[in-house]
């Protein structure tokens, strides 16, 4: 009997200091599904970025998280907790986007995605962080179908590429006149995306499309498909795709016999890196981009970001104000619902997912960022630039 | 025991016997169908667009027929698939490329231009130079390949060799990346190989663009293959090889240095690889760790289709291939995208109707 009563005080004094002080200060919203990342004194809260860090499109992924080291570096202080940005490499593909989500989901303090930065990456990723309640802020991934999916994780604060193709057909036929055009793309769901879209709103305009060709990725020479088009004679050529193609069918196009076509191209091909590779033939050749006008604030920050990686800004893709945005709105709405309880910090996920969509006002550098129910977050339009004397400047026509 | 005379399913024999041919006649009946109803009734492109294809298929065959060599080459003498092989040629690549680029930061100037630099000012000197340093590149990727990854497994299953020439591709690409960045890489041509310039041939009223550096290509390679049939067919080396490609143990035992006959069997795949590789750099204009890989595949593909082991087999392959790449999508009517899917297919086809390829003959047990 005595045995007993001793098994039973001791079971109750374990209880009580196993349970009794943890439940006293785990915060009320942490009870709520997906639970709460908790991170201890001394550890960093960890906002992801994945995109190319290597191969052909490396470009974008180091301007893109160089750009977001500086929000880091600016915005990067909650509550006395540090944010750290776990850069990956997905190599821009969709089973690279679908193994950095699963490697950063198994990271407790991992809590929000500045990314991922391509489309098709973005799409094998989103299931994985729906499951895990992490919310996503793609500065880049631009594909239309990535909010009509219904996802409660996915923003993006970049235009979509409907937005776009409609600028670009726009632009296409009432201010440069094109009555013929050609569409070419790249066969991925962001090229081929915006040249169908580019496609059929120049045809709703009243113009005609006189062909449409697809290209495979990563060759070098694409003289047979340019014969192609050039059979038709096109005033002008769409071009979905990125600036590594892009740079070759610019090279190309005289060869092929299109001497007189404008090339026009998507936000994917704008940067110094299609300037280098076109030379003197890159000359007139059209692209939309996310540049925003300068004003102080751009300026300023333009000049941080040559001071500290000796390249201008917008040199290597044209995402760097977006991606600095991107971080900046994730880590304020991490602010909002973070709670510190003890020596812990406690990010609600549910709460998180739910901030990030319901960002109102959200003023960055690039523009305001005001999420709407599917997950648009950009409310402006694409720019257009043109090649002019080897720099891209604002298309002033 | 069974009876040799009577097989076990007579009627199955007899029936397979005909389907080779009638597969055979029934696609022939198909395409020439199709090219009728695209090239005549629907009539999708004039004269100078097929003649562009035309153009530029035979520069593509002709780097495919160089780099096909070195696959029939080795097969022809080892038995083996050298899949490192359009590594090789991605080597001497990056060997011509550099050695452009250095001559390009030789200043020469000259009182009518101060900025002349030694690419311009010497320019046949300099193409020269950069075929000089991409085929030394590739003759010695070759020949050290042989000797690191393959001697040692002289007398290995085949199959070990052959993932090992796959292990040796990934290791020289990652090697080249590691090396020589991930991005591509411009090859800046003298002036007198501009890649936008050429003869204008009027086809139908419309001017058809004949690039200088196309014809460089294909005239240098055309060279290159003659060069190559004088080695095999006349000198002492092609007789050893032709000798230790019929059989090894008694080729030995007339007193042939059989390693030494594979080593440059090796150096010479290398030097064919090394050219490929500048005519690349020149007619292309980009480089990267990866260059390599697709056209290796491609030309192995050229070598089954015109037959392994055989040189001239490799050669029309290579041209056939390049060909189709260009031309098919388009005769066809279908998406220039499914190139590959054409030119894959008609390897399957070609093996269907005629397994030993081409100009394949019939092969020794030993070969197969």
């Amino acid at each position: 009997m005595k045995r007993i009563v001793v098994f039973v005080m001791l079971v109750a004094a374990l209880l009580l200091a196993s349970c009794g002080p943890a439940a006293a200060t785990t915060p009320d919203a942490c009870k709520a599904d997906l639970g709460c990342a908790v991170i201890a004194k001394g550890q960093t809260i960890k906002v992801g970025y994945a995109g190319p860090m290597s191969g052909d499109y490396s470009q974008f992924g180091i301007d893109m998280s160089n750009a977001m080291k500086l929000a880091v570096a600016k915005f990067g202080d909650v509550n006395g907790w540090k944010v750290e940005l776990a850069v990956q490499d997905d190599n821009a593909s969709a089973e690279g986007g679908a193994a950095v989500a699963n490697k950063l989901v198994s990271d407790q303090t991992f809590v929000a995605m500045a990314g991922h930065a391509f489309s098709g990456a973005t799409a094998a990723a989103m299931p994985i962080y729906e499951k895990a309640g992490v919310p996503m802020l793609s500065p880049s991934a631009t594909n239309p179908d990535l909010t009509t999916k219904g996802s409660k994780v996915f923003n993006r604060n970049a235009f979509t590429d409907t937005d776009q193709a409609k600028g670009a057909a726009n632009y296409l036929f009432t201010t440069l006149k094109v009555k013929n055009l050609a569409v070419m793309h790249d066969g991925t769901d962001y090229g081929q995306g915006l040249a169908n879209g580019v496609k059929a709103d120049f045809t709703a305009l009243g113009g005609t499309v006189v062909a449409a060709e697809a290209i495979t990725p990563g060759e070098s020479d694409y003289s047979a498909p340019l014969a192609a088009v050039a059979s038709k004679n096109p005033d002008a050529i769409y071009y979905g795709g990125y600036n590594a193609e892009a740079s070759v069918l610019v090279n190309q196009m005289k060869q092929a016999g299109l001497t007189k076509a404008i090339f026009f191209g998507g936000d994917g091909i704008y940067g110094k890196d299609f300037l280098t590779k076109t030379g003197a033939n890159g000359e007139g050749v059209y692209s939309a981009t996310l540049v925003p006008p300068a004003t102080d604030t751009i300026i300023a920050f333009n000049k941080l970001y040559k001071d500290t990686y000796g390249t201008d800004a917008g040199v290597l893709s044209a995402y760097t104000w977006n991606s600095y945005d991107a971080v900046g709105a994730l880590i304020t709405a991490i602010k909002n619902v973070a709670v510190v309880s003890g020596d812990n910090i406690y990010i609600p996920r549910g709460a998180l997912v739910a901030a990030v969509r319901s960002l109102k006002q959200y003023q960055g550098i690039a523009g305001v960022i005001t999420c709407q129910a599917n997950g648009e977050c950009n409310a402006s339009g694409p720019v257009f630039y043109v090649v002019k004397n080897g720099q891209w400047v604002a298309a002033t026509k | 025991m069974e009876n040799k005379s009577s097989p076990r399913f007579p009627l199955l024999l007899r029936v397979s016997r005909y389907i080779r041919p009638i597969v055979g006649v029934i696609i022939a009946i198909f395409l020439a169908w199709q090219l009728y109803s695209v090239i005549v009734v629907q009539h999708n492109f004039s004269a100078d667009t097929w003649v562009r294809f035309g153009l530029s298929g035979l520069i593509l065959g002709g780097m495919y027929a160089l780099i096909a060599i070195g696959y029939t080459l080795v097969y022809g003498i080892m038995f083996m698939i050298n899949f490192a092989h359009g590594e090789v040629m991605m080597l001497g690549a990056f060997g011509g490329y550099f050695m452009l680029e250095l001559l390009r930061f030789i200043p020469m100037p000259t009182s009518a231009n101060p900025n002349l630099n030694f690419l311009n000012a010497y320019p046949i000197v300099s193409i020269i130079l950069a075929f000089t340093a991409g085929i030394s590149v590739s003759a010695l990727a070759g020949y050290l390949l042989e000797k690191i990854a393959y001697r040692p497994l002289r007398k290995a299953p085949r199959l070990i060799l052959l993932i090992t020439a796959i292990g040796a591709s990934i290791f020289l690409q990652n090697l080249a990346m590691l090396l020589f960045g991930p991005t591509r890489k411009n090859v800046i041509n003298p002036d007198i190989l501009d890649r936008g310039a050429g003869w204008t041939w009027m086809v139908s009223g419309n001017p058809v663009l004949i690039p200088y550096t196309g014809v460089f290509s294909l005239v240098l390679s055309a060279l290159l293959m003659i060069g190559l049939y004088l080695v095999v067919q006349r000198s002492k080396l092609g007789r050893a090889m032709r000798a230790v490609a019929q059989d090894k143990n008694t080729a030995s035992l007339m007193g042939v240095d059989v390693d030494d006959v594979i080593s440059k069997t090796f150096i010479i795949s290398g030097v064919l690889a090394g050219a490929a590789g500048v005519m690349w750099d020149i007619h292309m204009g980009l480089v990267n760790h990866y260059i390599g890989f697709l056209p290796g595949i491609k030309a192995f593909t050229a070598a089954v289709m015109g037959g392994i082991g055989n040189i001239p087999g490799a050669m029309l392959g290579g041209m056939f291939l390049g060909i189709i790449e260009s031309i098919g999508p388009a005769a066809l009517g279908i998406d220039f995208q499914l190139k590959d899917v054409i030119a894959f297919s008609i390897l399957v086809l070609v093996l269907i109707v005629r397994p030993s390829g081409i100009l394949g003959e019939k092969l020794s047990e030993e070969k197969l």
